[in-house]
């Protein structure tokens, strides 16, 4: 077990950068996500803790010791691939043994560690076998059990759930956040899914085209987003979003620039930001249905989506798209017209996108 | 009834392209059965008393069986040689994508080669190795190494580099990875190279009749015997013909269906 310190890491493909100075501290045994839309860079930077990709700039620290010019083989991490990567011509038991062979581990003990990692993964009865012969869900397990043998200081994973399907997605997180609460060994994992990222990280790197967003608890990134990029990218569905400007004269509230008005409840915290061009985040959740105008903004249903546990309102406030999710029923119907109000929002700045304040009405 | 038509013309088409394309095979092994009066004999004779005296001058008379253990340790050699440098070559312009090295190689291919026989034969000559395995071997091996080069760089692109990854990860340096992981699974890439290099070789005619006498004379140099100044005797060429080709064919049609497995299958989602 080791903590990894990444210091201001840089990554260029000829002139293209892909990462642009990364800063990361991982403590030992912590479950890190890296999330990102496409392309931010997360894979790469997987790909550089586990020495597959070389390092511009910057330095990559395993436990106490920079790794950035050792081979893979000596940084003594495991990694699973998006595609398990499994030896087609190796049985499932060949599969896990390849590391500890290589490292010349006793005949004895290979076999003690492989049916080990084979009972925690259930694979026992599958030791024989070829990956061809083994489901998705099942060379997933294998791609897992031939890091758990290793006992590695630090565990890598790429999108290891991107291939499997949905059912079959959440039983496996919930076996990978298992497996780090009885390994306790430390967890780098990069998915594009931030439902993964919320669930299984203890903090998560939100990154952006090579940039670090923010870095932070998941219920820190839901409740406190740094910029509207965090604002957006976490939480499902996304936020809405107004642009506009506060007033807090004769009435306070929102004026967007659709023409919508949000009543806001008078607040300490808004004082100052009266004129300046603002975003209303609000999220879906975050929404309640009011009386009149007087105490909310009126918006037009265009989809009602009940599932039971809670009703998705898809509507239209001049122009702009609202999303609203009700936990309590309400007698919605398309086509009605609905005046809605935050329960909880957020105004970021709109040139620079950070965040300015949240507040509860 | 339209079907029934269909089905008719289909059928006559394959009879006739087939027709075309065996017929100089079929004449050839008839004729390797005829009497050279019956193969000169006009009209052609389709029906007539076969001998086997045709095969006896070839494997009597002749040395056959010497000219096919020289034509195997020739194709042997420049085949495995082409394995031993190829296979690594062919590994590195996959992974490290050298396009120009790729080209170079090609080019070796591309450009006729009777080009090369010249100066060959100067060098070979001052050198004194004229009439020997290498010579052969060395020119053999500028048409089978850019076979293994381009079948197995292709090859090899459709193997997923994450393999390698994960093995390096997992304690393998880079040439021990190739070793257990890549070469293990490039059996028909090979196998596909190997039978299309070695027949290439076995069927080579050029080279081998500027570089090679008596010593090293390969089988379709040794077809040659049978034409002399004042005839050709047809029979014995189309035997000896016969002969070369039965293991080419005997090779194709046993490796033919290892070409088609696929053995990635499995290593990753699929």
């Amino acid at each position: 077990m080791a903590s990894v310190d990444i210091v201001n890491v840089k990554k260029s493909f000829d002139r293209a950068e892909i990462l642009r100075g990364v800063s990361v501290e991982i403590r030992d045994g912590e479950f890190v996500v890296l999330v990102g839309p496409s392309g931010c860079g997360k894979s790469t930077l997987l790909r550089m803790i586990a020495g597959l990709e070389t390092i511009t700039a910057g330095e990559i620290r395993i436990g106490d010791r920079t790794v950035n010019e050792l081979a893979p083989r000596d940084r003594d991490v495991a990694m699973v691939f998006q595609n398990y990567a499994l030896y087609p011509h190796m049985t499932v038991a060949e599969n896990m043994a390849f590391s500890l062979k290589l490292r010349k581990t006793p005949k004895a003990e290979i076999d003690q560690r492989v049916a080990r990692a084979a009972e925690i993964l259930g694979l026992t009865n599958l030791l024989s076998r070829r990956p061809r012969a083994l489901s998705g869900g099942q060379r997933q397990r294998v791609a897992m059990g031939r890091a758990i043998v290793r006992d590695p200081r630090v565990f890598l994973f790429d999108e290891p759930l991107s291939n499997l399907d949905a059912k079959l997605r959440v039983a496996m997180r919930s076996e990978i956040k298992e497996l780090h609460q009885r390994l306790k060994t430390t967890m780098i994992y990069v998915t594009h899914d931030q439902i993964e990222a919320m669930t299984m990280a203890d903090r998560i790197v939100v990154m952006r085209e090579g940039n670090v967003e923010q870095i932070g608890g998941p219920l820190e990134l839901y409740d406190t987003p740094a910029n509207l990029f965090v604002a957006g990218f976490i939480g499902s569905p996304a936020m809405n979003m107004l642009k506009g400007t506060l007033e807090t004269g004769a009435r306070t509230g929102f004026a967007a620039e659709n023409g919508s008005f949000v009543p806001l409840p008078p607040s300490a915290a808004l004082d100052g930001l009266a004129g300046r061009r603002l975003v209303l985040g609000i999220r879906p959740e975050h929404i309640r249905i009011v009386a009149d105008a007087t105490e909310g903004f009126r918006v037009t249903a265009r989809i009602v989506e009940p599932t039971g546990s809670e009703t998705q309102v898809s509507a239209i406030a001049d122009g702009a798209d609202v999303i609203a999710l009700f936990r309590e029923r309400h007698s919605v119907r398309q086509g009605d017209e609905l005046w809605l109000a935050p329960t909880h929002f957020h105004l970021f700045d709109a040139e620079s996108g950070a965040r300015v304040a949240s507040i509860s009405a | 009834m339209k079907k029934v038509i269909h089905e008719a013309l289909f059928y006559l088409a394959v009879i006739v392209i087939s027709l075309v394309v065996l017929f100089p095979f079929l004449w050839m092994l008839s004729s390797s059965f005829k009497t050279q009066t019956d193969i000169i004999a006009w009209p052609p004779k389709f029906i007539f008393d076969p001998t086997l005296q045709n095969y006896a001058k070839v494997f009597g008379e002749q040395d056959f069986l010497k000219y096919f253990i020289n034509s195997t340790v020739v194709g042997g050699l420049a085949v495995g040689l082409s394995l031993v440098l190829g296979l690594p070559a062919a590994y590195s312009i996959s992974r490290f994508t050298q396009k120009k090295l790729a080209l170079f190689i090609l080019l070796a291919r591309l450009m006729p080669g009777i080009s090369f026989l010249m100066p060959w034969y100067i060098i070979f000559s001052r050198l004194g190795l004229m009439d020997t395995y290498v010579a052969l071997v060395l020119s053999h091996m500028l048409i089978a190494l850019p076979i293994v080069v381009w079948i197995m760089s292709s090859y090899f692109n459709s193997i997923p580099v994450e393999l390698e990854e994960s093995a390096m990860v997992d304690g393998a340096t880079r040439q021990y990875a190739f070793w257990a992981i890549i070469l293990p699974m490039s059996g028909p890439g090979i196998i596909t190279s190997v039978t299309l290099s070695f027949i290439f070789s076995w069927n080579n005619f050029m080279f081998s009749q500027v570089l090679s006498m008596e010593k090293t004379k390969t089988l379709p140099i040794a077809v040659y015997n049978f034409v002399s100044y004042a005839e050709v005797d047809w029979g014995g060429v189309m035997a000896a013909a016969v002969a070369i080709m039965a293991p080419a064919i005997v090779l194709t049609m046993i490796f033919q269906k290892f070409v088609v497995k696929g053995l990635t299958m499995g290593a990753v989602k699929g």
